[in-house]
């Protein structure tokens, strides 16, 4: 009895460990990559291709930084992608949150609810590539071709139903009872969702806000169509610009790429209570 | 996924017999119309015009008129070689890089939710990759690839095995694709998997283990059938995404070597733009959207059960 016991805790302690030693692997697997793009960013050109590789940089530079956002128009791609996200934001926040709530509270004659909802679901799995070429020749005809203007309206098509089902997700976990108590008070209907559902919504309209910033400054294939002039292209084109044929600047593209992380894993840990939701579009509340 | 007040509707009374505004009356309608107003626009249009841009001969000058070629463009895509070979690749890609994030996203989830509870911070880390944007994701494995001063080939000099051109290798070109998507984007089965398994009810295994049922038997007939919805969730989702892929095959391998890793939306864009024929690429296009037409159609099923 007592040696099966042991023989048990014995076994129990063995899973334990190869347990905590596949996570430490899955950890280090995870992180080398963007250590490693961080870590050549800081290098010489000359270290970045030294053979064996230079683990940890000897002469930390700010070289490429240099070379990248002030020689180069780094510092006016990464405005642009932030101009950019913020406007897609904006829009798909403002008016998706609005189409949310309607959706989470309304009732609305025939099946219309669901259909809506699931035709506005639809269009966010539309692939990219499918309207590159409709909306080239469509900017190309209005003339809006390498303009911001573009771009926002071209990431909303994708962040506005994103945005429409996180705000129907968070507003159908909300209590009616409260915007019904202030129904009762007084309050019109409108102002129900304005001081009521709103304010309590808050964290799920700042979670909302931030994955559409996110998604919108890693866009690539959109702004690639849309946007071949420097003062419209964004960080990913930049960066894309920089591997060429002939050369590619290892230094650039990786202070250039390790910039364009930072901002996204700030974000990251902010949303990390609502990335499950955020990632399955409302279907998986974590 | 317990939904809360889902579906619940409030009764519009009106206090006091006010004069009811007609904004107020029809503010179902009004919250909604922005919403539907532009995504029409954004969709249906772009949809419409593509099917008309399909059946035509678009020639590169702006001035030429297209010229009507009907389903011309449509029969192309079963004699085009490319086409096929891109379609394959795609197919290939999507299959063998969602099986691999499901299968060790699983078993990381299964591993975490077992010895390491509650501690945020290291899944919100684990989370990291795929969050990144995906060129930087691109940029970060050419250099890990790069075969002269590459950490792969580091690595394999010390192991003692042969170095390898990995990206630019025509039979290791799609595995290099696969192994950084895999590492982009198993993070997101694990995060939806953990989720899943946090929502597990307790009681069900409380008499499993009363019977005697092994954890093996208890992860086969419980955790499998309770994770089923968010499986499906999660691999459509995944599925949806890989057959997009285009960010990394263009940094990549542009589409080679010897079109090992052309995918189907680098070939659309190939075909727009290098080869000036946007009238054939709207019609490639449309097949994908008809091929993500019925997987959405049946991932929506699937949520609607969800629900």
């Amino acid at each position: 009895m007592a040696t099966i016991r042991t023989r048990s805790r014995i076994r129990e302690t063995l899973i334990r460990l190869s347990a905590y030693l596949t996570i430490l692997v899955a950890l280090i697997l995870t992180l080398f990559p963007v250590y490693w793009i961080a870590a050549n960013s800081f290098k010489f050109d000359i270290d970045i291709f030294a053979v064996p590789p230079e683990w940890l940089p000897q002469n930390p530079t700010l070289k490429h930084y240099d070379e990248a956002f002030i020689q180069r128009p780094f510092l006016r791609y990464a405005l642009n992608s932030l101009l950019v996200a913020v406007g897609t934001t904006i829009v798909s926040v403002g008016f998706g949150t609005m189409a949310g709530y309607a959706l989470a509270r309304f009732s609305y004659p025939w099946q219309w609810r669901k259909q809506i909802s699931f035709w506005i679901l639809s269009t966010r799995m539309m692939p990219p590539i499918v309207s590159i070429i409709p909306l080239y020749l469509f900017f190309n005809s209005l003339d809006m071709l390498n303009t911001k203007s573009a771009l926002v309206i071209a990431y909303t098509a994708f962040n506005l139903p994103f945005a429409t089902w996180m705000m129907k997700s968070y507003f159908q976990d909300l209590p009616v009872e409260l915007e019904e108590a202030a129904i009762v008070d007084g309050d019109t209907r409108w102002g129900a969702f304005l001081h009521v559902a709103l304010p309590l919504a808050r964290p799920g309209l700042a979670a909302t806000a931030i994955f559409c910033l996110i998604i919108s400054w890693n866009e690539f294939l959109l702004s690639l169509i849309i946007t071949l002039t420097e003062q419209s292209q964004t960080l990913p084109i930049g960066i894309a610009g920089r591997v060429t044929q002939y050369k590619t600047y290892w230094g650039e593209i990786s202070a250039a790429g390790f910039m364009a992380c930072v901002p996204i894993v700030i974000f990251a840990f902010i949303v990390q209570k609502h990335l499950v939701r955020g990632l399955s579009l409302g279907a998986v509340k974590g | 996924m317990a939904r809360t007040a889902s579906g619940t509707q409030i009764p519009e009374l009106q206090p006091g017999g006010r004069l009811e505004h007609w904004a107020e009356r029809h503010l179902r309608y009004l919250m909604l119309a922005p919403t539907m107003l532009i995504l029409l626009a954004l969709t249906i249009f772009p949809s419409l015009y593509m099917f008309y841009a399909a059946v035509h001969r678009i020639s590169p000058n702006p001035d030429l008129p297209w010229e009507f070629v009907g389903p011309g463009n449509f029969v192309r895509l079963l004699t085009d070689a490319q086409f096929h070979v891109a379609l394959r690749n795609t197919v290939v890609f999507t299959i063998v890089a969602v099986t691999f994030e499901f299968l060790l996203g699983l078993g990381l989830a299964l591993l975490l939710d077992r010895f390491i509870r509650r501690l945020t911070f290291l899944k919100t880390v684990l989370m990291i990759p795929m969050m990144l944007p995906p060129i930087a994701v691109a940029i970060t494995w050419k250099i890990i690839y790069e075969p002269q001063f590459g950490v792969l080939n580091e690595i394999m000099f010390r192991l003692g095995l042969p170095l390898q051109a990995w990206a630019g290798d025509v039979n290791l070109a799609m595995f290099s694709i696969i192994v950084a998507d895999v590492w982009q984007w198993t993070p997101f089965i694990f995060l939806l998997m953990l989720a899943g398994l946090a929502s597990l009810p307790v009681e069900p295994y409380e008499a499993a283990a009363l019977d005697g049922a092994s954890s093996w038997r208890q992860f086969w007939d419980l955790t499998l059938p309770f994770l089923k919805p968010v499986i499906a969730i999660a691999l459509l989702l995944r599925v949806m995404d890989a057959l997009r892929l285009f960010d990394l095959v263009f940094i990549l391998t542009g589409g080679g070597p010897a079109d090992r890793t052309k995918v189907l939306s680098l070939y659309i864009y190939q075909v727009a733009y290098r080869f000036a024929d946007p009238g054939y690429a709207a019609a490639i296009s449309l097949f994908v959207l008809f091929v993500t037409i019925v997987l959405s159609t049946w991932f929506m099923k699937r949520m609607r059960l969800a629900e």
